[in-house]
């Protein structure tokens, strides 16, 4: 990044000729950690201050219904973007196993319903990592493909149309509690759990570390490159499906618009969080990070007062200002 | 790499090899425009509207907003990117021109100077875009994808409903016409021509290509890398703009729907006319391809009156397929 050109003017000075000292890298690498932490405790101040009916038991309960059903969709995006993958069809499966359900539960047990939904899941996830490795698609192109494919097929299957009533069971899942705690935030856990025991303690996902850090490298120590990422592209998918019940379950019906900013809030909660796109770095205690610090600023925007459409703004500034971050993290580390 | 080396080998080779070699060359333009004749033609032998001289017309006149766009996509994309925000800006600067249209009681004169303002909102946001995306290293595809949300929720707080007050005069861009054939359509066979000479000719234009095949190398071929990636978003911030000033001129009022889906549609275009989604290779002209494709995909769609939903469907299965008959170099990469 050494410009050897003479001319250059002040704001390309500022970054392109630079060179970082070892305590600027250090303190960008700790701010790229931190900041979900950090920016989770001055949003909870500004609340206190201006916002105290953040704080009301109701609003709490429907934040951790929020937190649950992002919580499990960005666990599987956080998988899919340490292989250095992405996956932007995660909404549109989310919404897929709500339809499924719902429609199916009519004639089916839940039982047959909930298996199909799941299935047809873990096919998405197959047919996407196929085409990422085998055939070598850049992984949002195969995935924006597989999003307006599956929005298609949802359209014709449904015709349109807002579809019956959630099944009584998952409407037990979403609202009921244990205790205080809302049993979807017990799924969350249960998952979040059982995904971070597979990251921290076996040999997939060691795998998984490997392979998003460095692909070539990982082939040649004789991990299977492709199966892994199949694997974390099907979990992903598998994981979607499970939000979109859990929400499905919360809201009591389902219509077209359901979980549509999904991809979004997925993605930006796993960046905020420390993961970074070139795969290989990132953890899920940074993902509930991010997951929470999304969630209470959806949230405040609510309970502020302001219009909603503010909510898109929002999402889209603290994914540009965390993709930034990272990306400008990453860049310091390999360089 | 991207930069050609064909003239050499080309000049000693015997005529009949050096049109072989043409043909390979040019393989993916040839399929494209090959699958066009198909379609077109087996359009015009079963249906007796889609012959008609005016429906000739009225695609070409169709294809603009989508040509606009793709030219700034292609554009992006042979630099290794994408740009996600396309849709957005174009419903920036159409809402905010509405606007002020509007609030000047539809001022006739007032039409050039807003026009050139739209342009400059246009490239502004593009630059802030390519500014983003060089400065912090970046993913340009999440930092688009953010910048894009933001624009949603500003284009929201702009208007919801359709902004009326749009001069007569302003109607002429959509509206002049020669014989049968628009204008504007003219003007836009300019336009493609002159992208096709920058692309080709210009030192920007190849330089694109350099910057797309390999940063590094056309680093160390004293191209200004981060200029010319800043450049690529001005572009396509400014047709962007344009596209959207065009919208505006044929909707006749400011659309809060402007241009919605249209950042896939034109990244398919791209990809179908055979520019290569990693950068470095490809045409202008297979985009043109791609993009009067689907502009008679869909027509012929309207035309035998395929269901809307079904739409959807048959479009999500043209993305797939044209998605799994991708196919990468299979080279390394390097940053």
């Amino acid at each position: 990044m050494k410009s050897t050109t003479v001319k250059s003017n002040w704001f390309s000075s500022l970054f392109s000729g630079f060179r970082p000292t070892p305590r600027f890298v250090r303190a960008v690498d700790l701010a790229g950690q931190w900041a979900a932490p950090i920016m989770i405790l001055i949003v909870l101040l500004v609340a206190a201050i201006f916002a105290p009916a953040f704080y009301n038991p109701t609003n709490l309960r429907t934040v951790a219904i929020q937190f649950a059903v992002l919580g499990i969709v960005a666990v599987g995006q956080t998988l899919v973007l340490l292989v250095r993958s992405i996956d932007l069809s995660v909404s549109a499966v989310l919404a897929l196993g709500a339809v499924i359900v719902v429609q199916t539960e009519a004639g089916n047990s839940l039982i047959v319903s909930l298996i199909q939904a799941f299935a047809i899941a873990a096919a998405i996830g197959l047919v996407i990592g196929l085409l990422v490795t085998k055939r070598g698609v850049p992984p949002f192109v195969a995935t924006f493909g597989m999003l307006v494919f599956i929005q298609g097929a949802r359209l014709a299957y449904s015709k349109g149309q807002a579809s019956g009533t959630v099944p009584d069971l998952l409407r037990t899942i979403s609202i009921e509690q244990v205790g205080f705690i809302p049993a979807a935030l017990i799924v969350w856990l249960i998952v979040n759990l059982i995904v971070m025991f597979v990251l921290r303690k076996t040999r997939f996902g060691r795998w998984i570390y490997s392979v998003g850090g460095n692909p070539f490298a990982s082939r040649y120590a004789g991990i299977r490159v492709d199966m892994v990422m199949i694997a974390a592209h099907t979990i992903c998918s598998v994981l979607a499906i499970l939000g979109g019940l859990i929400l499905s379950g919360y809201i009591g019906y389902v219509d077209l618009r359901l979980g549509a900013d999904y991809n979004m809030l997925s993605i930006a909660a796993a960046i905020v969080g420390g993961t970074t796109f070139t795969g290989g770095r990132g953890n899920l205690f940074g993902t509930a990070a991010g997951v929470t610090l999304l969630v209470m600023l959806l949230n405040l925007v609510v309970v502020l007062g302001l219009s909603i459409h503010w909510q898109f703004a929002m999402q889209g500034l603290v994914l540009v200002l965390a993709t930034a971050l990272q990306g400008f993290r990453q860049f310091l580390l390999s360089r | 790499m991207a930069v050609t080396y064909e003239d050499a080998s080309a000049q000693v080779a015997p005529r009949s090899s050096r049109l072989i070699a043409f043909i390979r060359k040019n393989a993916s333009i040839f399929l494209i425009y090959g699958i066009i004749i198909l379609i077109a033609g087996g359009a015009a032998i079963f249906s007796e509207s889609f012959r008609t001289p005016s429906n000739m017309a009225n695609i070409l006149r169709q294809s603009i907003i989508l040509g606009l766009l793709a030219i700034g996509q292609s554009i992006v994309i042979l630099t290794g990117g994408m740009d996600i925000s396309i849709d957005m800006m174009a419903r920036t600067v159409a809402l905010t021109i509405a606007t002020l249209f509007a609030f000047y009681n539809s001022d006739p004169s007032l039409i050039l100077p807003l026009i050139l303002l739209g342009i400059v909102i246009g490239v502004i946001l593009g630059g802030i875009n390519g500014l983003l995306i060089t400065r912090t290293h970046a993913t340009p595809f999440i930092i688009t994808f953010g910048v894009a949300f933001i624009l949603r929720g500003v284009n929201l707080a702009i208007s919801t409903t359709p902004i009326r007050g749009i001069p007569k005069e302003f109607l002429l861009i959509y509206n002049t016409k020669i014989g049968i054939i628009a204008v504007n359509v003219i003007v836009m066979a300019l336009v493609w021509f002159l992208v096709w000479l920058f692309t080709t000719r210009t030192r920007l234009g190849r330089g694109l290509y350099a910057v797309g095949g390999s940063p590094r190398i056309a680093r160390l071929s004293a191209i200004r890398v981060n200029r010319t990636l800043v450049w690529a978003y001005v572009l396509s911030g400014f047709f962007a703009s344009l596209a959207g000033l065009f919208v505006l001129s044929r909707m006749g009022v400011g659309d809060p729907g402007t241009a919605e889906g249209m950042t896939f549609q034109s990244i398919v275009a791209v990809a179908v006319g055979g520019i290569s989604l990693y950068g470095g290779r490809g045409s202008i002209i297979g985009t043109l391809g791609g993009v009067l494709l689907l502009t008679i995909l869909s027509n012929v769609f309207n035309l035998i009156q395929v269901n809307i939903y079904y739409q959807q469907l048959l479009l999500g299965l043209v993305v797939l397929i044209a998605v799994a008959a991708y196919r990468t170099p299979r080279t390394v990469r390097s940053g």
